[in-house]
């Protein structure tokens, strides 16, 4: 790794300023799970990483808690753990999707450094792109190696011309549950939909989010529960632990006199960004819950699906967890 | 990383930190890990490095309780902190923990090397649930821990046995040794 | 004591063997004080890093190491023409050099080594070399790099990038299959897996003033390390000593030397201070040596019973680019075949091809567990095909006891039908099978492995082990042996052993093991050799002092010696035991009549147990270990995801000197099979230059503490007269059966066989897709018809 400064500073505007100022030579540090990964690998070579928990006050505070907001909704600060989420019991089950999420990731160790704000933010796990030696699109090269190469693990949907799946575990729970992200930036502080923070390859292969230079997450915003919400979150992994999902599916919605209501749907390991299926949606809302409708609904949602030579296999998986994902929002038995 | 960079850095930093109960003071530089400062500069070797990416858990270390990645984490993080390593963790019991010996009656480690680690993190599980455990709360608890000797059974009988020593029923069966 | 002891008649225990016991040297390591290689701290000691290939295949036209040398804190800078000689740990294979001299083979050879004051400031040496290459066309498929004779891969050797060939028929194979009621044929790949070992591999050298080298590594194979330094180095063995540390996992992954071991004796050489270096993970997985990926295509015959008949073996191994033991691993890949089933007509064809890919060699299994993932399935496919019971089939043949292989090996002790039998019981296979539905599966493998092989590694008749025990005048002894403890506890098996013999406890028996300064030499730990061949040593050092010190005692006593026992710390008399002496003063008379008390034994192995054929000494053993596995698996028709929920492994060790030490050579052994079968693979991406596309702990899979099934490991035990106690091995065979027991148990759950590894979620999936096309449209009749039609949604 190579050597840098810390900076601690004790606002978030100045925190801010710092990396503005010069954002190819300074990062933030939350966890430094994936930064200090990276510049292991020698991806990343910051001369200077600037403390995000030095930030004191009322913007370190929310940065640093869960609480429930004036509206009825809840507010998780970007540099709240993942384990601390996942063990948060006092968020009400409207929201299970989210802590699954949380606390299925990486490990119990891992989870208790890495932050909301960091898995959300996290560069993409593809081998290419992790490769010191290779140069990809990514990082600045020609051409997506993943279209050449082992692709086992990317993209089925909306890739091109970068096929990453994005990493984040929370980010098709964030999807699903309608979540806002407020982000501190130039003019103070903004909130925006969790969908418009995630950015695919077409705007710019090299980035994943549409954060500007030194602009900070501060914290997952997510909306009043719905009366009678429920949600789910589920995946399939090759290990069951330390491991990126190879699909998985989050799922919002309400069961009203017999039939699903205000579903969200959002697929996660498939496609660059966190995906939204319009299509599953679709053939669900106004529906009755059965196996039968679940299974027109996943395949639906994987109709659009374009996958490179050696993941079509994810297809049917993708299907398959989406699948599941649905039977536990809507508590409807597996078919034997 | 395995060897310290020149102690002349300039741009070292004075970290204050507690391990093992012990105040420690020491001079690090900003870019080394907790792992890099316990093994090269400390001399405590027990934390052990199989990766130096946070995949093997073999550096697994207590931050305030709380399991924690030394090679993922910056040393100066420990500032004000307590650090417990293996080597403080029979401190409370006479210098061998339950834990400890219930791995040295079933053969839990053999080439030893992740055991550290996993010592550290069962630990946390055991102490945040003073109670027999059953062997799926230590997979869970154990599942960022790498063992590649074992099988990992020997370990789930070890835990299960310690927690069963410390805490209750069936304690006084397996404080004989198995053996007999 | 447990119920399933059986004493050999011929020796008297004193208490310890078929014990449980605390290792001696565990409990040092799980307090965090135990010195592995790189806990080693030497003054003025200086870090060293190698700068390796980018190119899987490249001329090397130059190196400027001048910028790195004009670095502050930079030391020294060798490059492959400091150390030119070319060794191999197989004495007719000499093809590789510690650092590339002409060519670089793969992408990670080793090309130069910088020594500086730190680890960082090495690093950044490493780029201020300049190397300048000449890059070649990489072959990376075995097979077309045998076709290839215009682009030779490794310059040493002598048939193009044919590594090794081997063809050996025995008996009328044609025309048995030809008579056969069924053959079976089929196509079987293996993929290539490591051992990742938790512990990277680590060197540290010194040079005292007199000049002496010392040489500090993570290595299970001492004393071939020793012989290899003093060939490279060009010094006289007598001057270099070699001390292998405490071990944190080996697995066969640090059998050989390595371009770490010979770069910092070199450097510490050069520079007069200790030198150390530690592999990065990733260099770890570039460094390799694991398991060959083997292309298997068998036809097998049997009888309308279920009896083999013929089997018809045609292998292609991928060796990567040197030999490492690839002509051993060439020869077992046949030759380990033959047993525990009895057949008549054999012939194997393996070659070994050179690939610009790290170089495969030695992982648990040596050689047998590629060929046995494709009998055993064999083997399965005929019994479903005949209508036979798998585990009945298997027993039906057994070659049994005291037999002699179709390829001339003689088997001793043979308690195969026991394991089957046992797994049969615990797995409740006979009613279980029957009732599974869809989507659950019970699977059965057995295997065979080696304890130790007959031949070392170089041609000499000295002795394939010795050990020699010392007993002090405080009552305590001290076991000197050059076995490699590398886990899997064969510093507490000589201890079990010696404490057996002389009726001390463990706690006062010292260990001292793998330092060529201190110990007898060894050949190290591999093919599963030191539980029967240094155990068979130390018993023999071992009764020899019993000896001693029963005949003092018995000269004290007025006595014949024969009536003194020695148990519990104590010389006893049988006939009067309240007549009873401490060990200690025991030992002081001895010492007093005597002497010092020291005492060797050795052992040899057997010259009359192998074939008479060319290579037929290659894979014999003086006594076989036995194994059977039961997997039961559920497999997800949604996901393809298998989750192996339980594996019983019956493992015939002959005799258990200590049962949860073997118990956890057996579970290790089956959670690396079960891993190998499920997740792992280790391969270089054709497409994009040869990297490895994953070279860590997170991409390279491993099974946690969630994926491994429940292990049950019931010992069995059936006494060889070859070992000491009976004892044959335990660290290996128990490997091979889990990958075909699981392969059979998917079959058995949803239909289809898996003849590739590693059965991943794509792979499964795209297999039960096929199968559910080919009912759909009637080829096939639904498996499991009754249980398996809810299962269809998609």
């Amino acid at each position: 790794m190579n050597p840098f400064t810390l900076v601690r500073l004790p606002t978030l505007d100045a925190a801010r300023e710092r990396v503005s100022a010069e954002p190819q030579r300074r990062t933030f540090r939350a966890g430094g799970i994936d930064l200090l990964d990276r510049m292991k690998e020698g991806l990343d070579a910051p001369d200077e990483l600037i403390e995000l928990h030095a930030i004191a006050g009322e913007h370190g505070a929310r940065m640093r808690g869960i609480a429930a907001t004036e509206d009825g909704g809840w507010r998780i600060g970007a540099l709240v753990t993942l384990g601390q989420l996942a063990g948060y019991d006092d968020l009400p089950p409207a929201y299970g999707a989210i802590k699954d999420a949380a606390g299925n990731a990486a490990t119990p160790s891992i989870r208790n450094g890495a932050t909301v704000g960091g898995n959300l933010l996290q560069r993409p796990r593809c081998w290419y792109f992790r490769h010191s030696d290779l140069l990809c699109l990514k990082k600045g090269g020609y051409e997506c190696l993943a279209v050449s190469g082992d692709n086992r693990f990317n993209a089925i949907l909306g890739g091109g011309p970068s096929f990453i799946v994005h990493p984040s575990s929370l980010g098709s729970a964030v999807v699903a549950l309608d979540a806002k992200v407020t982000i501190a930036g130039e003019s103070g502080l903004r909130t925006i939909p969790a969908d418009q923070l995630f950015a695919p390859p077409t705007v710019d292969p090299t980035r994943e989010h549409t954060l500007a230079p030194g602009e900070v997450l501060v914290s997952v915003d997510l909306p009043p529960a719905l009366p009678g919400q429920r949600s789910a979150y589920h995946f399939a992994k090759e290990k069951q632990s330390q491991d990126w999902p190879l699909a998985e599916a989050s799922v919002r919605c309400t069961v009203e006199g017999g039939v699903i209501q205000d579903l969200r749907v959002a697929l996660g390991h498939v496609a660059p960004i966190p995906w939204r299926s319009k299509e599953a949606e679709d053939v669900l809302e106004g529906a009755a819950p059965s196996a039968e409708v679940f299974a027109k609904a996943a395949q639906a949602a994987l109709s659009v699906a374009e996958p490179l030579e050696g993941n079509a296999y994810k297809v049917p998986l993708a299907q398959g967890v989406l699948r599941y994902a649905l039977h536990f929002a809507t508590s409807t038995p597996l078919p034997a | 990383m395995s060897g310290p960079s020149p102690a002349s850095a300039p741009d070292a930093i004075l970290l204050r930190t507690s391990i093992n109960g012990d105040a420690v003071s020491v001079a690090v530089e900003p870019h080394h890990t907790l792992l890099e400062v316990l093994r090269y500069q400390l001399d405590l070797i027990g934390s052990k490095q199989g990766c130096d990416k946070g995949d093997c858990g073999a550096c697994t270390v207590q931050i305030d309780g709380k399991p924690a990645l030394a090679c993922l984490t910056l040393a100066v993080h420990a500032e004000g902190r307590a650090v417990t390593t293996v080597e403080g963790l029979g401190d409370a019991h006479g210098g061998c923990h339950p834990l400890q010996d219930a791995f040295d009656r079933h053969d839990a480690a053999q080439c030893g090397f992740c055991t550290p680690g996993i010592l550290m993190s069962a630990d946390s599980l055991l102490r945040r649930n003073p109670r027999p455990v059953s062997r799926d709360e230590v997979r869970e608890a154990l599942a960022g821990n790498l063992c590649r000797c074992t099988g990992y059974t020997k370990i789930l009988d070890a835990v299960v046995d310690a927690s069963e020593v410390m805490h209750g029923h069936g304690s006084d069966d397996a404080k004989k040794e198995v053996a007999q | 004591m447990s119920e399933h002891d059986e004493p050999m008649p011929t020796h008297e225990t004193g208490g310890h063997v078929g014990g449980v016991h605390r290792k001696v040297d565990a409990m040092e390591r799980m307090r965090g004080v135990t010195r592995y290689t790189d806990d080693l701290k030497l003054p003025r000691m200086l870090h060293a890093k190698i700068k390796r290939s980018p190119h899987p295949h490249a001329k090397i036209l130059s190196i400027d190491a001048s910028a790195a040398l004009a670095m502050p804190g930079v030391h020294a800078v060798i490059t492959g023409r400091d150390l030119p000689t070319p060794y191999g740990i197989i004495p007719w294979t000499p093809d590789e050099t510690a650092l590339c001299v002409e060519k670089a083979l793969y992408v990670g050879d080793g090309i130069a080594c910088v020594a500086a004051d730190d680890e960082d400031t090495a690093i950044e040496a490493l780029e201020k070399i300049d190397v300048k290459y000449e890059v070649l066309e990489p072959l990376y498929d075995p097979e077309q790099a045998l076709e290839r004779r215009d682009n030779q891969i490794n310059p040493y050797s002598r048939k193009g990038n044919l590594s090794k060939k081997v063809l050996l028929e025995f008996g009328d194979i044609d025309g048995t299959l030809e008579q056969s009621d069924l053959v079976v044929e089929g196509d079987y790949f293996f993929e290539g897996t490591t051992h990742a070992a938790i512990e990277p591999h680590c060197a540290v050298a010194h040079v005292e003033p007199s000049g002496v080298l010392t040489v500090w590594s993570a290595t299970q194979v001492s004393h071939y390390l020793h012989r290899e330094l003093a060939k490279v180095l060009d010094m006289p063995a007598n001057r270099i000593r070699v001390i292998q540390p405490p071990l944190g996992g080996a697995f066969g992954g640090k059998s050989e030397p390595f371009d770490l071991e010979f770069c910092v004796a070199k450097l510490a050489l050069m520079t007069g201070r200790p030198v150390k270096l530690l592999y990065t993970r990733e260099e770890v997985f570039y460094s390799h040596r694991g398991r060959h990926p083997m292309k298997m295509k068998y036809r097998t015959g049997f009888t309308k019973d279920g009896k083999i008949t013929a089997v018809d073996a045609f292998t292609i191994l991928d060796g990567g680019a040197y030999s490492s033991f690839g002509l051993v691993t060439t020869y077992y890949s046949g030759q380990l075949l033959c047993a525990p089933y009895g057949f008549d007509a054999y012939r194997f064809h393996s070659r070994r091809a050179y690939t610009n890919k790290p170089a495969c060699g030695p992982k648990r299994g040596h050689g047998s567990v590629q060929p046995r993932f494709a009998i055993e399935c064999q083997i399965d496919k005929a019994a479903e095909q005949l209508g036979l019971d798998p585990i009945d089939m298997r027993l039906h043949n057994d070659i049994g006891p005291n037999a002699q292989t179709v390829n001339e090996f003689r088997v001793g002790s043979n308690g195969f039908s026991e394991c089957l039998r046992r797994v049969r019981a615990s797995s409740s296979w006979d009613a279980k099978r029957k009732e599974l539905p869809y989507g659950r599966g019970l699977g059965v493998a057995g295997s065979t492995y080696i304890s130790g092989t007959n031949y070392p590694i170089y041609p000499n008749d000295m002795p394939q082990a010795a050990v020699q025990i010392t007993l002090d005048r405080s009552g305590r002894a001290r076991v000197f042996s050059g076995a490699n403890d590398i886990g899997q506890g064969s510093n507490t098996m000589l201890a079990v052993i010696a404490g057996n013999e002389l009726g001390l406890p463990l706690e006062h028996i010292r260990v001292l093991s793998a330092d060529t300064d201190l110990c007898p030499v060894d050949l190290g730990a591999y093919s599963s050799r030191i539980t029967l061949m240094v155990g068979n040593a130390c018993l023999e050092a071992a009764q020899k002092l019993r000896r001693q010190v029963t005949t003092a005692v018995g000269k004290r006593w007025d006595v014949p010696r024969k009536r003194v026992t020695l148990a519990d710390g104590q010389a006893i008399d049988r006939e009067d035991p309240e007549r009873n002496v401490p060990l200690a003063e025991a030992f002081q008379w001895a010492e007093a009549d005597e002497g010092l008390l020291s005492a060797t034994g050795s052992y040899n192995t057997p010259k009359d147990r192998h074939g008479d054929y060319r290579g037929g000494t290659i894979g014999a053993s003086p006594a076989y270990s036995f194994t059977a596995h039961v997997a039961e698996v559920d497999v997800d028709r949604s996901t393809g995801i298998v989750d192996v929920k339980t594996i019983w492994v019956a493992h015939d060790c002959g005799r258990a000197l200590s049962r949860k030490i073997v118990e956890g050579q057996m579970e290790g052994s089956a959670y690396m099979g079960f891993a190998e079968a499920i997740m792992e693979q280790h391969i270089v991406d054709p497409g994009h230059n040869g990297v490895h596309p994953g070279p860590s702990l997170l991409d390279y899979r491993l099974p946690t503490f969630l994926d491994t099934p429940d292990l049950e490991a019931l010992i069995v035990e059936s006494p060889d007269a070859q070992g000491p106690y009976g004892a044959k091995e335990a660290g290996e065979g128990p490997l091979h059966p889990s990958i075909p027991a699981i392969a059979n148990a998917i079959y058995d759950a949803v239909g289809v066989r898996m003849d590739s590894l590693p059965f991943t979620p794509p792979r499964v999936l795209a297999a039960i897709e096929a199968r559910a096309a080919r009912e759909k449209a009637g080829e096939l009749e639904p498996h499991k018809p009754t249980l398996g039609g809810a299962q269809e949604t998609a």
